[in-house]
This record gives structure tokens, sequence and C-alpha cells, in this order.
């Protein structure tokens, strides 16, 4: 139902352009999740927004990108083409594709009641009004499993609690009715008890109303019980994909091995934890070739440092970008 | 170094209360919030202890009124050194100053403790001069170029701005700088929650490092329970000001005694898709501490609560050798947890009645 290639984004900035994300390829089928997992300045988020042609003005999208959306009626739709003042965008966002953010407290307008944030959602892109939003909207707070859904209707945000807030933001995302949903670290803000139900919550909802569902988030954990499919980002690049398994289980590029190692785990408590050795680069100073090569543990002199890494296909679904399996395709 | 028995910290029924203003002009009845109710726990030399809890259970006050940064409302903390221990609850900002070398404190966000207008070299040294420990500028010199190099920052570094690091060279700083005075006892405050996963497997290395060579207790408070289990001796659960349960770090994970200890760890995802993931449910979120619950605070979430725990509040007991739980049935639950793969059983069972 979605498919992005070749997605590069980059920001003109004062100190020249800086290029957060880089040929960037995911695609998504219908009913199932895809995770995206990256730590900070991975270029996570940046793409997804370009989904939802979000981007800030001094963005770019690269003219070699294609966004390819298939939308409820059937009809394919060329993301990357709509104008951005087109009424086909405004359809798309929240009624084709919903989002939820990590931080519900600053999704919200804080001026408007829940309900009354959720009813304007509901009249833009269901059509209903007054009594007939209402009820959709209390119907929704139910659906999230929040307690006494018609006295909340008429709360502000500020009234909630973080967790009841984020299960606010998840109805107010579904009430347009969306085929895709992007969440994008839904649940880092909140406390692991939440977490658990929150999580839960999304699951159920994902299946039931048969959503795609586009996982952002930099817990491995998370990813673990939650996605289908998961892509690893590292300083903009997608550096491997495949079934939540197998990357998990069986990871082939080194910096996704690291990650999954550097992870505390509180089945070994006396070993020491294997870090990455040295730091995330800064986006603006994107390392030459592969862009993982200064910490790779792995890197071969003279090719990872001077020539970007070509995607290896491995099984179906599942490609590594590193050097290490072309050579040994090879071989 | 491996922590000896003799405590540094005694905390006996600490209370932490906050006004929350008058409600009336007249009434007179100030409503006041119990951040901390009654805490009582003791820190080894040498050790670390991890302090876990969610948001607004008062870990954070916990560690601040340890430090007597803000003045707790009762109880005692009794420090121990050479002579009798002293207790810091009853001491005003002058009688604390000379004690203030022996205590220090990292933050959770590297971005914001680390002032941007000195060198990395003057943030570094200035408990040195603020507590006159040293005073030759030669000596401070070298005192600070001995800890950079133990956190692992480039001396070059030392010359420069806190801008021009990342996130964990910043908190490598924060650290050089909060044990630069050789201090007795550290609060680390969620110190490693803001880093990335990659960076934070280091920091957490370099901080057991640092605590075996000079043998400094830590206090460390965090969210994350693993992050905790990988670092601590021992581990204090805080559930809406008041301890669940204190216990050894194994016993405490793989055979802990309270349900509210169990649905935390139970809620831990584990980044493999085999693992059950099967989190105990719990209703609702964690209370509001100005309106906590009678009886056992957890009684409103806890699946297992019965009529006792709506009305007495349990008793802070040893159920076992250095296991400390506050919960009317601790006895009869089992929570064993065996998620092992690799044959390593959960250790120290048999310190478990």
């Amino acid at each position: 139902m979605l498919t992005v290639e070749n997605l590069t984004i980059s920001f003109r900035t004062d100190e020249g352009r800086v290029t957060p994300v880089q040929d960037v390829g995911f695609s998504l089928a219908e009913g199932r999740t895809l995770g995206i997992v990256g730590e900070s300045g991975s270029g996570k988020s940046v793409s997804t927004k370009a989904l939802m042609r979000l981007l800030p003005g001094n963005a770019e999208i690269g003219a070699q990108a294609r966004m390819r959306y298939t939308a409820k009626s059937g009809e394919e739709i060329a993301i990357e083409a709509l104008k951005p003042n087109a009424r086909a965008l405004r359809h798309l966002r929240g009624g084709e594709i919903g989002m939820i953010f990590q931080e519900p407290m600053a999704s919200f307008s804080p001026v408007y009641t829940i309900g009354n944030q959720i009813m304007e959602t509901i009249r833009l892109h269901r059509g209903l009004k007054g009594q007939a939003a209402r009820d959709l909207a209390v119907e929704m707070l139910t659906k999230v499993g929040i307690s006494n859904p018609d006295a909340r209707v008429d709360q502000y945000p500020h009234e909630l609690s973080g967790g009841m807030r984020q299960r606010a933001m998840i109805a107010l995302a579904l009430s347009a009715g969306p085929r895709l949903l992007i969440a994008d670290e839904p649940t880092t803000a909140l406390d692991v008890t939440i977490q658990a139900q929150v999580l839960d919550l999304m699951r159920d909802l994902q299946r039931d109303l048969a959503m795609g569902m586009i996982f952002i988030t930099h817990d491995l954990g998370v990813i673990a019980h939650i996605a289908d499919d998961v892509a690893v980002m590292y300083l903009g690049t997608i550096v491997e994909t495949g079934t939540a398994r197998e990357v998990l289980k069986s990871p082939a590029h080194p910096y996704t091995r690291g990650l999954i190692k550097a992870i505390p785990r509180a089945d070994r408590l006396d070993a020491r934890l294997e870090a990455v050795p040295g730091d995330i680069p800064s986006p603006s100073a994107r390392p030459s070739g592969c862009p993982f090569h200064p910490r790779c543990a792995e890197a071969i002199a003279g090719l990872c440092d001077r020539a970007t890494p070509p995607e290896v296909t491995l099984g179906v679904g599942r490609r590594v970008r590193c050097h290490l399996h072309e050579t040994r395709a090879v071989a | 170094m491996i922590p000896d028995n003799s405590p540094l910290l005694e905390i006996r029924d600490l209370e932490v209360s906050f006004d929350l203003g008058k409600r009336g002009f007249f009434s007179g009845t100030r409503k006041q919030l119990k951040a901390v109710d009654g805490v009582s726990f003791d820190i080894r030399r040498g050790e670390t202890v991890g302090l876990v809890g969610e948001s607004g259970s008062g870990k954070t006050t916990v560690g601040r009124a340890i430090l007597r940064v803000i003045a707790p409302s009762g109880g005692q903390v009794l420090l121990h050194g050479e002579g009798a221990p002293l207790d810091l609850v009853p001491l005003g900002r002058k009688a604390l100053r000379p004690l203030r070398p022996r205590m220090s404190l990292v933050f959770q966000d590297p971005y914001s403790s680390l002032n941007p207008r000195m060198t990395v070299r003057d943030i570094i040294a200035e408990p040195l001069v603020v507590g006159g420990q040293l005073r030759d500028r030669d000596a401070i010199d070298a005192r600070v170029r001995e800890i950079a190099a133990r956190c692992k920052l480039d001396l070059e570094h030392l010359r420069r701005f806190p801008h021009a690091f990342s996130g964990g060279q910043r908190q490598r700083i924060c650290i050089a700088r909060a044990l630069v005075a050789r201090p007795d006892f550290v609060v680390c405050d969620e110190s490693v929650s803001a880093l990335d996963v990659s960076i934070q497997a280091e920091i957490i290395n370099l901080l057991r490092d640092l605590q075996e060579e000079t043998g400094t207790s830590f206090l460390f408070i965090a969210h994350d329970l693993n992050v905790v289990a990988r670092i601590s001796h021992r581990v204090a659960v805080i559930y809406v000001g008041r301890f669940a349960e204190y216990a050894p770090t194994e016993s405490l994970f793989f055979h802990p005694r309270h349900p509210y200890t169990h649905a935390l760890l139970s809620a831990v995802p584990e980044p493999d898709p085999d693992l059950p993931f099967t989190p105990e449910r719990l209703v609702g979120e964690i209370p509001n501490p100005a309106d906590a619950p009678p009886g056992c605070r957890f009684h409103t979430r806890c699946p297992f609560a019965q009529k006792r725990c709506k009305t007495d509040v349990p008793v802070w007991r040893e159920l076992a050798s250095d296991h400390f739980v506050a919960c009317h049935y601790a006895e009869e639950f089992d929570f064993r947890r065996s998620r092992e793969p690799a044959g390593t059983t959960p250790a120290k069972e048999r310190e478990i009645p």
C-alpha cells in the first residue's frame, strides 16, 4: 500500500546543506507493521514526515524520490508530486494517513477540549456534525480504553495524565479512519507499565482495523513486540531490513549487531556491556563511504571509508547495506 | 572495590513535604504533598544502590533530600565518617558547606547542566575551587587532567567549550566534575536516560569502572530497570513516596516479592521476539501523591489486593537476609522469573528461605 524509493531529504541551513536522509526506500503491505529503529540523528522522523509532506520550508526532497500510496479508493497517489495546498494533500493528512507523536501535550491544543479537537477531525474527514460527531468522539475514546468517556470528552488536555493523553491522541488519529498510521516514538515518554498498556492497545487496534502501521522507535524491545518488519537506520540510510525475527535474531549489519549487544538486559548481570565505540557523527559531518565505518570493528580499510556500500539482497525483503556481505556474495 | 559492610549513609524514616499553598485566605489549613513518606535504607561504602520508580514516585526527591539540596521535613540522614555519624537533616547551609565536597550529583540532561560560557577545564575544576580543597593552580590542573583522563576525555578538549561536544562526551564531563573532589557519595539522577543506546552502554561501563577504582558510593536513580540492574549492587523500588522493596540486585530481579516490582519487571519488553511479552495488567495509573490512597499505596492497581490492603499500611520488614519488602502478603507470592537462555540459573536463590 505504500512504497518509498530513493528518498533523499536535505535542508538548507546557514552552515550549508545538510542531508539527514539519503536514498531511503521501504515498503509497507496492508495490515502490517513496519518498525523503523534508529538512534538520534538517524533521520527516522524526518523521512516519515516527508510522507505527510510536513517538512519545514527549508527542506528539499530529492528529484529522484518516489512515494506511492494506494488510497482507500484504490487510487494510487504520488505523494511527492502533490501541491502543498492541494485538497488531495489535506485529505491525505489525517484522512488516509494518521500520525501520533511522542509528546501528546505538544500535539493537542491546550485551549480546546479533547472532544472539540476530535470532533473537528471527524467533521473534516467524516463529514459528521453535531451530536453524531460527538457520539463518534465518545465511541473513539471508549475504544482506546479511556474510562468515563462521556466526561472525558469535555476535558482539556492538561486535565488528563500522560498515558490518558496518549490514548486520546490515538483516538484523535483514528477518528478520521486512516488506512495507515504513523506512530513516532508514541511510548517513549511513558512509564513502562503505561507503555505496556499503550502497546497492547495499538496492537489490538491495528489488528481490528486492519491498518498499516509505521512505528518509529529507538527501543529494540518495543520493536520486538509490535513490528512485523524492521528497518534499521543509521545516519540517514537504512542499513538493514527484514522481518523483526530475522533482524533481531540474526542481525546482518555490524551496526545492528552492536546495537543489540549494547542494550542492557537483566539476565546477565555481571558481564560488562559491549558498547559501540565512538560517537554518532552529526549529520552535517557525515563520514565518507559507509557512514558507520569510523565505529565499525570490521571495517575494511580503503573500501568502507571510500565507497558507499551497495544494497545486498539476502532473501525476500531481507536487505543489508554493507561491504562485508557484498564480498561474501562474490566469494 | 568490593563493597564492605560498613554503612556510609543510613537513611531513617525520611520524609519530604511540599506546601501546595493555602486553600483559602482565612482557612489557615495548608495542603501538603508528601513526596517522600517514611523511607529507610542504607548505602554501604563502595556500593551502588539503584533506585527505580515511575514518574511522580519521588525518586528524585529522595536523592535531593539525602544530598540536602532540599530540606527533609522529618527523619534522619546519618553520614558516617571519622567519629560519630552525623545527621544531615538538622544542619543549615553553613554547617553543610564543609561536607559538600564529600557529596556530588550527576544530572540527566548533559546539555543544560554545563555552563556554555566556561571551558571544560573550568567546569571540571569548579568543585575544587569552590570547596577550597586545592588552592594552587598547578595542583588543580594536575587533578583535572587526572580525572579527565580517567573519564576518557582528550586533554586537548579541556580548553574547549561544552557546545563542541556530543551528548556522551558531555556526560563524561559531568561525571569528571562530580568525581574531581573525590567525594564519598554521588547521586546519579537519570544520568544515562537521555543518551542513545550505543552511547549509554559506554557510560554505564565507565561508571562501573570508576566506582570500582575509587570506592565511591553511588545512588543511581533511573526509570529503566535493565540499566539499573547492570550497575547496582542493591536496588530499591519506590512507589508514590514509599519503598515497595529493597534487595540485592539478583534477588530483586529474579525473585521479586512485591507485586509492584513484579509488574514493573514484566512490563519491560525484551529485544527478542521469541520471549513472551506478558506484562502484568495493572489497572489505571500511578496515583497523585497529593491524594495518595490509604493503606498500601499500590492497592488501587494491585491485581492481588485484599480488603486489608485498603486500610492497613504494610510494615517495612526484612523478609529474608537483606531483602526488605512492604507487602502484607509477600510470603504468598512466587514471582520467580526464569527467562534464562544460557544455563545461568537465577542466582542467589538459596538466600531466600
